[in-house]
């Protein structure tokens, strides 16, 4: 019998993880056996992942991974190097679990999990290959398996082993879509019957561990908004992130999943909506909020990405100047142009204030030492942005769900370095 | 199919045009959905309308009697300033002047029953995939005046995003090899489909196109096709470059030829977009003069159900 907490340990998102996180102190005040095990997380192997049935190594687990993912969310952004490792590291974590208790006869209690969020059904039939009146083809039955089997590249294989690879469960499609937005899962891939994808246990392994890992940076994602709402994260959370960024593999030969997505030259096609209208020049009443509270702010930090500490210099991120005067503020300053009426030409002084925002103090000629005299104001959220200056908010679908706009610029990244097109 | 008169298109929206040949789906969300009018032919460039009740939908009609009128595929809170995106239809569009392969000779850009005929079969296709595969239902037809338009608005997948919804035009235009082309149901029959019916459209004009196809080679597949659409049938696809002149390299030009062109068949920036708005089931499609409608029945839709009164009194 499994204890009904140890579902946390499956879906660290269900009610009773959050019930956990509720119940504990804080979790910048965790004890270091906590702090220890969240970094440790990234690279956990095999058992290792496996966690004890008693309430205190499951709660240990929860606290452990809601302080890996602001651990990261502090010192990165949204889709940020390290938010993929840990969402990879997640993946692989809740795979095993499931692989582990499939093994010891728990197939149940872990559809019980799966079913919370995946509509999930048996294929009928003592050979289970009919799905809601309609007979899977013995040929393709088979297909489905060693389709599976030569994914996972193994030739020969045991009767102990088989089940795991012949088709026995139907998910509905549509409960797939974050993993097709994701590219984690493709549409012409799956084997389709009346809107449900015919899968195995191992691929229901791969699906449902796969959605926790994009439920993973899209809480690394809300984090961060929320740092950006209420100030810079605390010590603690940041030395954490810190300690998990040093265990990013080295860029040269990086798996695809943790390639640098963001780092670069900015993609204007992925701005978000309020950025796109500010870059296109605002009147009278928008200009200031427009330009350099929205504008300085997300190029910033857009370009910059910064990540491997909190973000409080702009000099920790960028190693030539010229990437702040040419790539951040040019752009800025023509935007200020299209204004109506230019917004430097009736205050010039806001000239200096850009460079101030990005935190180089008051000055029109910026230089790297200088980094960090005032304070790098971080991008508002898109609720300060409403109340600050409605015109500027045209939200998209994706708007509806983002809280900031960088946010909405990583993700687009993001897609579209999964998808594999290039720029 | 001649344009529309500014006197015909008063004719029709003052005797012809009826609100009961709105459809359902429009009319019960009718408030939430932008419209667009173009009131002189040069585009819809009057956007960001919103009718609170049918009634004023048709004044507005009656009395501007516009040369075309759209309507979003999505549901906003506020329609007429597009915020508060709720959802979309997912929509595609198969313009018969558009299709990739024609067994008509209309000119480019122009229809003929023929050519709206083959845009009817490939909605029904596209329909069937829909239902037999993705499991959607609420799958509704409209004829566009040059083509037809399918709006499907099961819930499940009106808040699906443009990565998704790529995906869908990809899997139901069968425009991505599929790593086993040979089983019986999915993807992989959907795909044998679609390349069987693009290579049946194909003559040696098109296939000569396909680069690296020597012309007898050409010549061959064409004395030969039927042995050919068999193995595409069958999912035999080896079969195919076991012809005479067919290299491993010269086959896989061919097979990302057809592909390319199965893609065509629906313009899938429309499918993707989920702001797109189209033509309004009900209203005139004054280029050509035919009623935009929606289609209860696809298998037994006629061309004359789409004309309006008007063009039956051009000749008295």
């Amino acid at each position: 019998m499994i204890a009904p907490e140890y579902v946390a340990t499956l879906d660290p998102f269900v009610a009773e993880a959050k019930r956990l996180v509720e119940t504990s102190p804080p979790l910048d005040s965790m004890p270091q056996e906590i702090v220890d095990r969240a970094i440790a997380r990234v690279k956990w192997a095999s058992r290792e992942m496996v966690v004890e049935p008693n309430a205190e190594a499951i709660r240990a687990d929860v606290l452990s991974f809601y302080l890996m993912c602001q651990g990261v969310a502090a010192v990165s952004y949204p889709y940020s190097r390290e938010a993929r490792l840990i969402s990879e590291a997640t993946k692989e974590t809740i795979k095993y679990r499931m692989y582990d208790l499939f093994k010891r006869g728990h197939e149940e209690s872990c559809l019980d999990v799966v079913k919370r969020s995946l509509k999930l059904v048996q294929l009928e039939g003592g050979d289970g290959a009919k799905l809601g009146g309609i007979e899977i083809p013995r040929e393709d039955f088979y297909k489905i398996r060693d389709r599976r089997l030569a994914q996972d590249g193994i030739e020969t294989i045991d009767d102990r082993l088989l089940p795991q690879y012949l088709p026995r469960y139907a998910v509905r499609w549509t409960d797939l879509a974050p993993l097709l937005r994701h590219r984690r899962a493709e549409l012409t891939r799956l084997y389709l019957v009346n809107g449900r994808a015919v899968i195995t246990p191992r691929d229901l392994w791969d699906l449902f561990s796969n959605f926790i890992a994009v439920r993973t940076e899209e809480y690394v994602a809300s984090v961060y908004e929320r740092f950006s709402d209420v100030g810079a994260p605390s010590k603690r959370l940041a030395e954490v992130g810190e300690r998990i960024s040093s265990l990013l593999p080295p860029e040269l030969g990086l798996p695809e999943r943790f390639a640098r997505v963001p780092m670069g030259k900015l993609r204007l096609e992925f701005f978000p909506p309020c950025v796109k209208i500010a870059m296109g020049g605002v009147g009278p009443g928008l200009r200031n909020y427009a330009i350099t509270v929205l504008l300085t702010s997300f190029l910033s930090y857009a370009r910059a990405s910064p990540s491997g500490r909190a973000a409080t210099r702009i000099g920790d991120f960028i190693t030539d100047i010229s990437v702040v005067r040419d790539e951040i503020a040019a752009p800025i300053f023509e935007a200020a142009e299209r204004c109506k009426p230019p917004f430097f030409k009736d205050q010039p002084q806001e000239k200096g204030n850009i460079y101030y925002h990005l935190g180089f103090g008051m000055t029109t000629e910026p230089r790297l030492e200088d980094s960090g005299i005032s304070k790098w104001y971080r991008v508002p959220n898109c609720s300060k942005i409403q109340m600050s200056a409605p015109p500027l908010c045209d939200p998209d679908e994706l708007c509806r769900k983002i809280k900031n706009p960088l946010t909405y610029y990583f993700r687009k990244l993001s897609e579209q370095a999964m998808s594999g097109v290039g720029g | 199919m001649r344009e529309a008169s500014p006197d015909e298109r008063r004719q029709f929206y003052s005797e012809e045009w009826n609100k009961r040949e709105l459809p359902d789906f429009i009319l019960h969300t009718l408030s939430l959905r932008e419209f667009g009018f173009d009131l002189d032919g040069t585009g819809p460039s009057h956007r960001y309308n919103q009718f609170m009740t049918v009634e004023q939908l048709a004044e507005y009609l009656q009395n501007r009697t516009p040369y075309s009128t759209f309507t979003s595929v999505a549901l906003y809170e506020q329609p007429s300033m597009r915020k508060g995106w709720m959802k979309s239809e997912l929509a595609f569009d198969i313009d018969a002047k558009d299709l990739p392969l024609k067994s008509c000779n209309c000119a480019s850009g122009s229809v003929c029953e023929l050519c709206i005929d083959e845009a009817r079969r490939i909605a029904m296709e596209f329909a069937e995939t829909m239902s037999k595969d993705l499991g959607l239902h609420n799958i509704n037809f409209v004829y566009s005046g040059r083509g037809f338009h399918i709006r499907v608005i099961d819930d499940a997948i009106m808040t699906l995003e443009q990565t998704e919804r790529a995906q869908i035009v990809e899997y139901i235009t069968g425009s991505v090899i599929p790593t086993d082309i040979a089983m019986a149901l999915g993807y992989s029959q959907v795909f044998r489909e679609r390349l069987a019916r693009t290579f049946e459209g194909m003559d040696e004009q098109r296939l000569s196109k396909v680069r690296g196809f020597r012309r007898s080679v050409i010549q061959k597949l064409m004395a030969e096709k039927e042995r050919a659409l068999g193995a595409i049938r069958r999912g035999k696809l080896d079969e195919l470059s076991e012809f005479e002149g067919i290299g491993p390299k010269t086959f896989r030009q061919l097979l990302e030829f057809l592909v390319r062109l199965n893609s065509e068949f629906t313009d899938g920036k429309v499918t993707i977009d989920t702001k797109r708005i189209l033509r309004l089931p009900s209203s005139l499609h004054s280029g050509v003069s035919m009623k935009c409608m929606l289609v209860r029945d696809i298998g037994r839709f006629k061309l004359e159900d789409a004309v309006p009164k008007f063009v039956h009194e051009r000749g008295h």
